[in-house]
């Protein structure tokens, strides 16, 4: 209740400074001078006071209540040159404003990347950008990948070397809310969690918010990655080309009359691969590919108008006989389209409204021995949203939105040509929430926050209180804290190693959705121009979490309820990041110490002690974690990057003894039976793998440009292990190692026009 | 909460500075094994008991056998409080122990597994309710062409269980199992590598009742897959209608296999049922009809 009350009087403080002395004010749009991309999180400051701000999703900004005068209007942003512009202003003036920001390479003819490291916004508590120039420069496994970049970031872990998966602070994948353009993306990957469906030339924007996420988003318990893919160029008509080992993209952008496209098409490129392997070896796949389209239109009708379309669409497909009367097809993947009218009302209100639709699906079937088993299963997420930010003056910024949609889950299983398993499930959901960016004084920011979830399957209505604060004891130190609850509605059924069968799962009545609370400290400080050190601390704790039970082998005639394990959960940490933006050598340092636990009954017990159920790490818990991202630029034409990780081995459930089950009168052979202690008590051999590339910039044959890109992944040919595997075989069983990727090759060639 | 946050405070300092393990990982202990399946209908069939050995050990089952324990199975009243009948077991061989008894197992009617030891103070427990017996009927003729569009079809009255569905497991077992008799799926999985006795008796798995149309008469309808039939020419189809301990022992021993949406490398106990040891006390009601899959031309 006194939470309640807080917010409330916070909520309604900004309306007591309305009848304020005439002041004056500034706004506008931010973006690239060369190709009109609007810039998000940029930073806009009036030099000499302690007005600043940074730009929204939409690249806009607003400082608000100046007093009239001269200044001198700053803008900075990563990678770009920072711009400086006198402006006067008038009592009562409004200023519209748009600003260009020119990119550092361009006019640059140093080697040496001198770059302002002056990010207010990337460094808010829990908050994690990925440089789009990093996600293409870094080795990568055969593609470029944005959730490959991801895992490099203090706090995120990758599950193995094959999962794309985002294991952020102690969650499981499906707590990452994941957003692309605004519409959820319900199973973001290519070749079953090997890769992330975003195409990175589609990608303008990667924003992690990896805990203690502001009130403006929800539905999920842990974190939220935010996508958003390019505008197209507002100047002039460009693309690339490239190809790759696995994969070739191509992508093209410019302007019209009003606005601006972009389009951008991958495909794997394996069927000559395959074909070959064809030849000599059996088991080798028919048809194996994916193919993604992404797409997006923008209107600029008139300075406080902009509309846009965007889409993605993207497929996998498999057809593999792999015996003799035997063969498994599947087809997964997503579409998306969202349209997004973004709207000034006024110099201090801004808003967006967008409506969303959002498709995942996968059809798989096997059929042995003319023996057919099909699933098809479809979710259809159709929203309305809309956010007003409202800045009534400079000490407050307020913002509100609403997200409402309808949610239709649909799974059906045939075996054998009967229907075997069906459920249709739809809900309505509904989120309101309230927000407000408060400068108490000069140090010292509150944010107080509050969302409404609803959910229609089960009836559940959720209030889920944000709060976080930041005191800047000296310009370079910002101290900050941020204590959220946490609602989640959804489950996702997937095995780590497989992500094409994904299946999710609702609330219903009987099943609770989950909640967790978040408690973040952190303290970042840039201790000399060009270098940032971060420090955050989190505990987590996750409630009510439903997991389909993996006991039970056949869903027929069971209570929905029944499904599930109901469990309980915490994780805490500490993360560490060293960077360095300024220089040859740019980079960062990340180390991670972290603990994650879960806890169902009846799993976990002691034999003989079925109610003494106990915590137990997830598999990808990891004690510590250590990653280096460098990059070196060597001369004007040639660059080098290196990434290496090191990291505590994974939990694994050792097996402490075995017997067998002689007589079960069913089975023709006697069952292995395992004999274990605690689970996931043990540890896999540490996880440690550099990987180094090069990358030539040039011309093709003065066409554009043109770069080379020469990678070797895991260079000293590590074999990590990613499980065990135990050979009943053998007497007394031996242990197979299950390793993860050797020493890989990998080359491409693109070209820019 | 503020003693959570101390704790957490204190493992911090601990694991950091002293790298204490927070979740050591526990040692192997010695268990007793029993095993021992109830049929409805049927005498009484044998317990089998041994013991655990370590994972790194080689497995001879004559040296994890137990020779020195005292079993008995009680058969309970309708109330399931007080002790009906007793049937005392004498060791037959090696971890082998018999009964006398011309008993025969009454459906629906609960059993107890009482297991002491010469040798020790520990006593193993076991309750097993018996599934409600019930009848098959194989409505496609003796001879089946494999893979013709009408496929096997059997008629099962209803089994009864308290609580809950039925839970069935179907069995195809050839009765002359020679490899050149495997029908062709089966023959690749022999060319790979697999044995031919892997497949002589062929399990479905856990099927739940919900499963099948029920007919107007009451009795359930299922079809055979023909992925079930692993070898051309006699065969027999075994239902099987299981109780709470042999489903809970045979869905959690077939996750230990991998397969399931626990990650790699996750392994969970196999749930028993069974106090102060591991192992299956369980019970069953069955039948058997028989058929013969022709070739198909």
């Amino acid at each position: 209740m006194r939470t309640f009350t807080i917010v409330a009087i916070l909520l309604f403080i900004p309306f007591s400074h309305l009848l304020a002395q005439q002041t004056a004010s500034v706004s506008g749009y931010v973006s690239d001078s060369q190709n009109g991309e609007t810039l998000i999180a940029a930073n806009v400051a009036l030099e000499g006071t302690k007005k600043g701000t940074s730009t929204n999703t939409s690249g806009y900004y607003t400082i608000t209540n100046v007093q009239p005068g001269a200044y001198n209007l700053v803008v900075s942003y990563i990678g770009y040159q920072s711009y400086s512009q006198k402006v006067s202003l008038e009592p009562g003036e409004n200023l519209r404003l748009d600003i260009e920001l020119t990119p550092q390479g361009v006019q640059m003819d140093e080697i040496v990347v001198e770059s302002e490291v002056d990010k207010e916004e990337q460094r808010n508590i829990g908050v994690a950008q990925v440089q789009t120039e990093l996600i293409k420069e870094v080795p990568s496994v055969f593609e470029a990948d944005v959730f490959r970049s991801v895992q490099l970031l203090p706090g995120v872990k990758a599950a193995s070397d094959f999962s794309s998966g985002l294991y952020i602070r102690g969650g499981s994948p499906d707590q990452t809310l994941i957003l692309l353009d605004r519409t959820t993306v319900y199973n973001p990957t290519h070749f079953f969690g090997f890769f992330s469906t975003f195409n990175p030339d589609a990608v303008k924007d990667v924003r992690l918010y990896k805990g203690g996420y502001p009130a403006e988003y929800g539905g999920r318990l842990g974190s939220v990655l935010t996508i958003y893919n390019k505008d197209g160029n507002r100047n002039e008509f460009s693309g690339s080309a490239s190809v790759g080992l696995l994969a070739s993209r191509f992508s093209i952008e410019g302007p019209f009359k009003k606005g601006s496209y972009m389009l951008a098409v991958r495909r794997s490129t394996l069927e000559p691969l395959l074909a070959a392997l064809r030849q000599s070896q059996d088991n080798i796949p028919e048809s194996f590919y994916f193919l993604d389209l992404n797409g997006k239109v923008n209107v600029d009708a008139d300075p406080n108008n902009k509309f846009s379309l965007a889409f993605y669409s993207g497929i996998d497909n498999l057809l593999f006989p792999f015996s003799e009367d035997a063969s498994i097809k599947l087809n997964y993947g997503n579409q998306t389209v969202s349209s997004t009218w973004t709207h000034i009302f006024s110099n201090k209100v801004f808003s967006h409204f967008t409506v969303t639709g959002s498709r995942y699906f996968n059809f798989p079937s096997f059929n042995i021995a003319t023996t057919p088993f099909e699933r098809s299963n479809n979710i259809y997420d159709f929203s309305v949203k809309g956010d007003i930010e409202y800045h009534p003056n400079d000490r407050h910024s307020v913002s509100t939105g609403i997200w409402s949609g309808i949610m239709t889950l649909k799974v059906q299983d045939t075996f054998d040509g009967e229907d075997t398993f069906s459920s249709r499930i739809q809900s309505n959901y509904l989120s309101v929430y309230a927000q407000d960016e408060w400068a108490i004084t000069n140090q010292l920011d509150l944010t107080a926050g509050l969302r409404l979830n609803g959910f229609s399957e089960g009836n559940y209505w959720k209030l889920a209180p944000r709060l976080s604060l930041e005191y800047r004891p000296i310009e370079e130190i910002r101290l900050q804290a941020a204590y959220g609850r946490y609602n989640q509605f959804l489950t996702l059924i997937s095995n780590e190693a497989f992500s094409g069968f994904d299946t999710w799962l609702t609330t219903d009545n009987g099943v609770q959705p989950a909640y967790g609370d978040q408690y973040v400290l952190g303290a970042k400080t840039q201790p000399w121009e060009g270098y940032g050190i971060d420090m955050e601390l989190y505990y987590r704790t996750m409630e009510d979490l439903f997991d389909l039970n993996p006991f039970i082998p056949d869903v027929a005639g069971l209570d929905y309820a029944e499904l599930f394990r109901f469990g309980t959960g915490y994780a805490y940490g500490v993360e560490l990041k060293f960077e360095r933006q300024i220089g040859r050598l740019t980079g960062f340092m990340g180390y991670t110490f972290s603990v994650s636990r879960r806890k169902y009954p009846g799993f976990n017990t002691p034999v003989g002690k079925p109610q003494n159920a106990r915590f137990f790490p997830p598999k990808y818990d990891r004690k510590h974690d250590v990653n280096l991202v460098m990059n070196y630029r060597l001369s004007e034409r040639w660059k080098a990057s290196a990434v290496f990780n090191y990291s505590t081995g994974q939990a694994y459930t050792k097996p402490l003894g075995r017997t067998l089950a002689f007589d079960y009168p069913t089975e023709s052979q006697p069952l292995d039976v395992l004999v274990i202690g605690k689970v996931n008590a043990s540890r896999l051999p540490a996880y440690h793998r550099l990987d180094v590339g090069f990358t030539r910039s040039g011309s093709f044959f003065g066409l554009g440009d043109a770069q080379w890109q020469f990678q070797l992944i895991n260079v000293y040919s590590r074999r990590n292990i990613w499980f065990y595997n135990y050979d009943f075989d053998e007497n007394p069983i031996e242990r197979e190692d299950v390793t993860m990727l050797p020493i890989l090759p990998n080359i491409s060639y693109t070209v820019n026009f | 909460m503020i003693t959570h946050l101390k704790t957490i405070s204190i493992a911090f300092v601990c694991v950091i500075l002293m790298g204490c393990e927070l979740y050591p990982q526990d040692e192997f202990e010695e268990d007793y094994v029993v095993e021992s399946y109830l049929v409805a209908n049927r005498t009484l069939p044998q317990v089998r008991i041994s013991k655990t050995v370590p994972v790194d050990q080689e497995y001879n089952y004559r040296d994890a056998a137990v020779n020195d324990a005292n079993v008995e199975v009680r058969l309970m009243d309708q109330s399931g409080e007080e002790v009906e009948q007793q049937f005392q077991y004498g060791r037959q061989s090696d971890g082998v122990y018999v009964t006398n008894s011309p008993h025969k197992v009454l459906p629906q009617r609960e059993y107890q597994l009482h297991v002491t030891f010469s040798n020790s103070d520990k006593e193993v427990l076991g309750t097993t309710f018996v599934p409600g017996d019930f009848r098959s009927e194989n409505m496609s003729g003796d001879t089946v062409p494999y893979q013709d569009p009408e496929q096997v079809t059997i008629n099962t009255t209803k089994s009864f269980y308290p609580g809950r569905q039925s839970f069935f497991i179907f069995t195809v077992e050839a009765l002359e199992p020679e490899e050149e008799d495997l029908t062709p799926f089966y023959a690749d999985q022999v060319d790979n590598d697999a044995e031919v006795n892997d497949f002589y008796s062929n399990s479905s798995g856990i099927i739940n009742e919900e499963n099948y149309e029920e007919n107007e008469d009451g009795t359930l309808t299922l079809r055979l897959p023909w992925l079930a039939v692993a070898f051309y020419e006699e065969n027999y189809i075994i239902a099987s209608a299981i109780d709470d301990n042999m489903y809970d022992f045979y869905r959690t021993q077939d996750v230990q296999g991998g397969g399931s949406t626990l990650p790699p490398g996750e392994l969970q106990n196999v749930i028993y049922n069974l106090e102060g040891g591991i192992g299956v006390f369980g019970s069953m009601a069955s039948d058997t009809v028989r058929v013969f899959f022709s070739r198909n031309q």
